[in-house]
């Protein structure tokens, strides 16, 4: 569960005692595979009451970041907290993108960064998470924060989120898109499908309780060169229109069409586009329409499109008002969910 | 005369049914290695069947892009691979029974048939195989070059096809040995020739992407920081 080369912590917090901690090293790559089941396994040995899986990155000392990570747990009861940091307004985009409104029309609860790579957990959650079967079944998968934060949410637990400072920052090198596509966007799809009964059921959203300042970092008006997302649009537009067209219904490769042929500085995809695309993505991935490396990977000029659009509309906003797009971006994720599930039941059957 | 074309007629009768007595073990050899080599076929078919449906072979085919997606349902790659599986037991059988005859012409062409055409299959096996890795080939390369921003990906992709159907056909012409020194030659100057040509498409669609990961990987190289680079923070979008 840390980022790239760091190191996974275990604190218990009765006990200052350091033979209590226990650190696990995190592997090179990818971040997750088995070891966060290893520091699991340890709080539940030592019934620590509370543990806390995170990144070695140092984080904001002017809070009481520990405090406000585990007091929700040992104070209020909550079993599950996610810590979500203030970050400038292009940051964790694939987030933005994707994996919060997903994952929140999915599941109807607002946490707002789902993919952090950080958690803390009571004693009955980590419980819970050990006695479940994928843990043994697939050492890749288990662990990520997907599965972890899907267990959460699919589950009888109480979550809330904590809001932590400035973010700590990645020791991993910048990922370029179609990597951090296939790494980030395939476990979330694969929760989609381990939780297809219990999402199905599921309409909006409520927000989950926050410990924290909320908020996003001002940063000035970005210089994005918004001319290459276009450029990138168009080009997979062009070349990976008959990869998309296995996964696409026609009126949505006829949208793209038409965003495509805008005049220069124009293309852009509509929220809704978007979020029919993300869920058509994702019942590809599920009905293994084409190899699943490829099915992400082919998904980035898409994204970048979708982001050209965002980066345009956010470019002179405040942290306030960029809060208030994603919002807009996520209450469509919610509103063309009913168009997810009919996909999800029914992929083969004609839709215009 | 009636009497010398009874006995010539008679003879001859004898003669021929001496022959066909000679032959019959033979002949009855021949049906019973068909008969077996059907019975193996059917058998054979069976087992095909079974591990490509354990191996989910047709989905996968699909997935990867070898096998189109959506064709005539009435084929399929487990389709195909049982069918060539029953014939070619079938024809093998047919030889081996040939060889049984006692016919000095039909064993010599089945034995040379039986030397030559496992190499044959071999040689059909690899270049399929080969035709098959091409297609995924081509798709991870397209996808590959257009997320690289390449305006010439689709060439890329088919270049890099085309190395690989090449070098599938030079390696199973050889093994069934076809003009092996002609073949070696022209794979020789084809796969320099798409080789070269990719290199230009990589060259020339790639520069600016190779110069923003020089960039990325020696930020300090250069000259020195003009207001470019400094707002080249801000003009970066960090996806995680």
């Amino acid at each position: 569960m840390a980022t790239a080369g760091s190191e996974t912590e275990l604190v218990d917090v009765d006990s200052p005692d350091a033979a209590n901690t226990a650190a696990v090293p995190a592997p090179k790559v990818g971040a997750i595979a088995g070891h966060s089941s290893a520091v699991v396994r340890e709080a539940v040995r030592l019934g620590a009451p509370a543990a806390a899986l995170l990144s070695s990155a140092a984080h904001d000392e002017s809070l009481d970041w520990l405090g406000l990570l585990l007091q929700p747990i040992l104070e209020a009861g909550f079993d599950y907290v996610s810590p979500t940091y203030l970050r400038e307004r292009l940051d964790g985009m694939l987030n933005t993108a994707i994996v919060y409104p997903l994952t929140r029309a999915l599941f109807g609860r607002r946490l707002r960064q789902p993919a952090g790579g950080e958690a803390a957990l009571s004693l009955a959650l980590a419980r819970a998470l050990l006695a479940q079967p994928v843990w043994r079944q697939d050492p890749t998968y288990r662990g990520s924060d997907a599965w972890l934060v899907a267990s959460v949410l699919a589950g009888p637990f109480r979550a809330c989120q904590a809001w932590l400072g400035r973010w700590p920052g990645s020791a991993a090198q910048a990922e370029d898109a179609s990597h951090a596509l296939a790494r980030i966007v395939g476990p979330v799809f694969q929760e989609m499908e381990r939780h297809a009964d219990r999402w199905q059921r599921v309409e909006g959203s409520e927000p989950v309780p926050s410990v924290g300042q909320a908020g996003v970092i001002a940063d000035g008006p970005s210089t994005v060169d918004i001319g290459a997302l276009e450029d990138a649009f168009r080009l997979g537009l062009r070349e990976l229109g008959e990869i998309w067209g296995l996964v696409l219904p026609p009126g949505t490769l006829l949208a793209l069409r038409r965003a495509a042929a805008a005049p220069a500085g124009k293309a852009r995809l509509s929220d809704a586009l978007w979020a029919r695309i993300i869920y058509d993505f994702a019942v590809a991935h599920s009905t293994r329409v084409i190899e699943r490396q490829q099915l992400l990977r082919s998904m980035t000029p898409l994204y970048l499109g979708w982001v050209r659009g965002f980066v345009e509309d956010v470019r002179e906003l405040d942290g306030e008002a960029t809060e208030a797009r994603v919002e807009a971006l996520c209450g469509w994720f919610e509103r063309e969910k009913p168009y997810a599930i009919a996909r999800w039941r029914w992929p083969d059957s004609f839709n215009p | 005369m009636w009497q010398d074309t009874k006995r010539i007629f008679l003879d001859s009768a004898e003669h021929l049914l001496q022959a066909i007595a000679r032959l019959l073990p033979s002949v009855l050899a021949m049906l019973l290695f068909v008969a077996l080599s059907a019975l193996l076929a059917v058998a054979i078919r069976g087992g095909v069947r079974r591990f490509s449906e354990r191996l989910a072979l047709d989905r996968r085919l699909r997935e990867w892009g070898v096998w189109p997606m959506g064709g005539d349902p009435r084929t399929s790659p487990t389709k195909l691979l049982t069918r060539v599986s029953f014939w070619t037991v079938l024809a093998l059988g047919v030889f081996f029974g040939l060889s049984a005859l006692d016919s000095p012409t039909a064993s010599a062409v089945s034995m040379r048939l039986l030397e030559y055409v496992p190499r044959l299959l071999v040689g059909i096996a690899i270049f399929a195989i080969a035709v098959g890795v091409a297609r995924v080939v081509e798709r991870n390369v397209l996808i590959g070059a257009v997320n690289m921003g390449m305006q010439s990906a689709r060439l890329i992709a088919l270049g890099a096809r085309w190395l690989v159907v090449l070098l599938g056909a030079a390696i199973a012409l050889d093994h069934a040995g076809v003009g092996s020194s002609v073949v070696t030659v022209a794979f020789g100057i084809l796969f320099g020739g798409i080789v070269f040509a990719l290199s230009l498409a990589v060259g020339l669609g790639a520069k600016d992407f190779v110069a923003r990961s020089l960039q990325r990987r020696f930020p300090d190289a250069g000259t020195s920081e003009g207001p470019a680079e400094q707002d080249d923070a801000r003009g970066q979008i960090h996806h995680t």
